[in-house]
């Protein structure tokens, strides 16, 4: 293999915008090196290593070398996808509880308590998302009434598509569960049963059931059919919204609003990340079992905690952006 | 001639690149002397301080410095892009070596004054 041929393989650690800005001139180097040294495990590593931090930082989780409102932008996408990943699995471990409470209160201080703590960030994540969404949707209805829609119309239109495959498919097979949206007791436990029922139905991809195919297969098709596609369509809503933050540009004062929205999301995260382990280290399974924590919820923990980590490097990545745009 | 536009801008310190602060000194001491591209400065660097930086992180630093305003792309028409230092980064290396000057000053002083000067 030619030094020239090392080098392009070498260069595909980084990404597109970067290899588009740097690429020639990093080759050119890398040629020259790979001529003076032809065997080195540690520019490899080096070359690796800078790659990935490449890819973090267009993804506005590090440095500085972006345009700022370009990174803004970046952090921001990235925040709503660690934002959504978190709520993604913190609502289906809350919906569990909720759906719980339908039968029985909780006979344990730490999962009652947990509950509640869990239930007020659940509702403070739906007011941030509206507050977040509203300036987007403003600004891309704005541009697309004034005939500006380059661009802007197939992310719209796959948000629309997407809310609303969650709502209809969410209410469907919310409804369908007899312990909540259809049961006559519901509205007894702390939150409305159709709320916990509709995330409960929303969230039934994050199961256990798909380290199970036999109990799976036993599942109905529709069912098993929702499993699926409600990921995609979750994936669809956000690239969606995604799209349109970085095409719909946002004002410096828009991009600084929805970073300190992010700030908060990211102490709201905190707070339900703190229930949800007082529930699953001091929770007592409950009556009946309801409020048992298992091995799915410890994993949901970890991927909470690492979706809420990066969430706060987003944030912080994007004050930073915000404030460099001013 | 180096730009003189970003001369307004706030001024950013080495101090702040944080584990990057080393590299960014070298290149930036590097191109106190003119313009160099990345093979040049990877040969000037490890000429006068026997420090060989690495592609990865002679870009990572390169990216990082061009971000703040401290050095810019010069125009070239050859795949190696030459660098140079903007009117930012003169003052920012500047400040740098002044203060470790002092710290290096400091540092002789006091072992001369316990140890001897031999």
């Amino acid at each position: 293999m030619t030094p020239a041929q090392r080098a392009a393989r070498l260069l595909r650690w980084y990404p597109k915008a970067w290899r588009s800005r740097y690429g020639e001139e990093f080759a050119e180097l890398l040629i020259a090196e790979i001529s003076e040294r032809p065997r080195s495990p540690i520019r490899t590593a080096d070359v690796a290593r800078g790659g990935i931090v490449a890819r973090l930082a267009g993804a506005g989780l590090c440095g500085c070398a972006l345009e700022p409102s370009a990174q803004a932008r970046a952090s921001l996408v990235s925040l709503g996808w660690c934002v959504a990943i978190f709520t993604g699995f913190g609502a289906a471990m809350w919906s569990q509880l909720t759906i719980g409470w339908q039968w029985s209160a909780p006979d344990n201080e730490a999962t009652a308590v947990a509950m509640v703590v869990m239930s007020a960030a659940m509702l403070a994540f739906g007011v941030l998302a509206a507050a977040a969404a509203a300036p987007v949707l403003w600004s891309a209805g704005s541009r697309i009434a004034r005939g500006r829609a380059r661009g802007l119309l197939g992310p719209t239109a796959l948000v629309v598509a997407c809310a609303l495959v969650m709502f209809a498919g969410g209410t469907h097979f919310g409804n369908g569960w007899p312990g909540t949206g259809g049961h006559p007791w519901a509205g007894q436990g702390l939150v409305p049963g159709g709320v916990a029922a509709f995330s409960w139905a929303s969230t039934l991809w994050v199961s256990s059931y798909w380290a199970h195919p036999g109990a799976l297969a036993s599942f109905p098709a529709a069912e098993l059919a929702w499993m699926a596609s409600s990921p995609l369509a979750v994936a669809g809503l956000v690239g969606g919204t995604a799209a349109l933050v970085r095409r719909a540009e946002l004002s410096p004062r828009v991009l600084g609003f929805e970073a300190r929205l992010g700030t908060a999301a990211c102490a709201v995260m905190a707070v339900f990340l703190g229930g949800c382990c007082a529930w699953i280290v001091d929770g007592g399974p409950g009556p009946r079992n309801l409020f048992h924590a298992g091995a799915i919820d410890a994993a949901g923990v970890v991927v909470l905690a690492i979706a809420f980590l990066a969430a706060r490097q987003a944030a912080r990545m994007a004050r930073a952006g915000t404030a460099r745009a001013r | 001639m180096p730009s003189r536009e970003s001369a307004r801008e706030p001024e950013p310190a080495l101090a702040g690149f944080g584990r990057y602060a080393g590299p960014a000194t070298l290149i930036l001491a590097s191109l106190a002397d003119g313009a160099k591209h990345g093979y040049a400065l990877t040969k000037d660097i490890e000429s006068f301080s026997g420090v060989r930086l690495a592609p990865g992180t002679l870009y990572e630093a390169l990216a990082r410095l061009q971000g703040q305003g401290l050095i810019e792309p010069v125009e070239s028409h050859d795949r190696r892009r030459p660098y140079q230092l903007t009117a930012v980064g003169a003052r920012a290396l500047r400040a740098h070596l002044d203060a470790q000057r002092k710290v290096a000053d400091l540092g002789l002083r006091r072992l001369a004054s316990s140890w001897g000067t031999a």
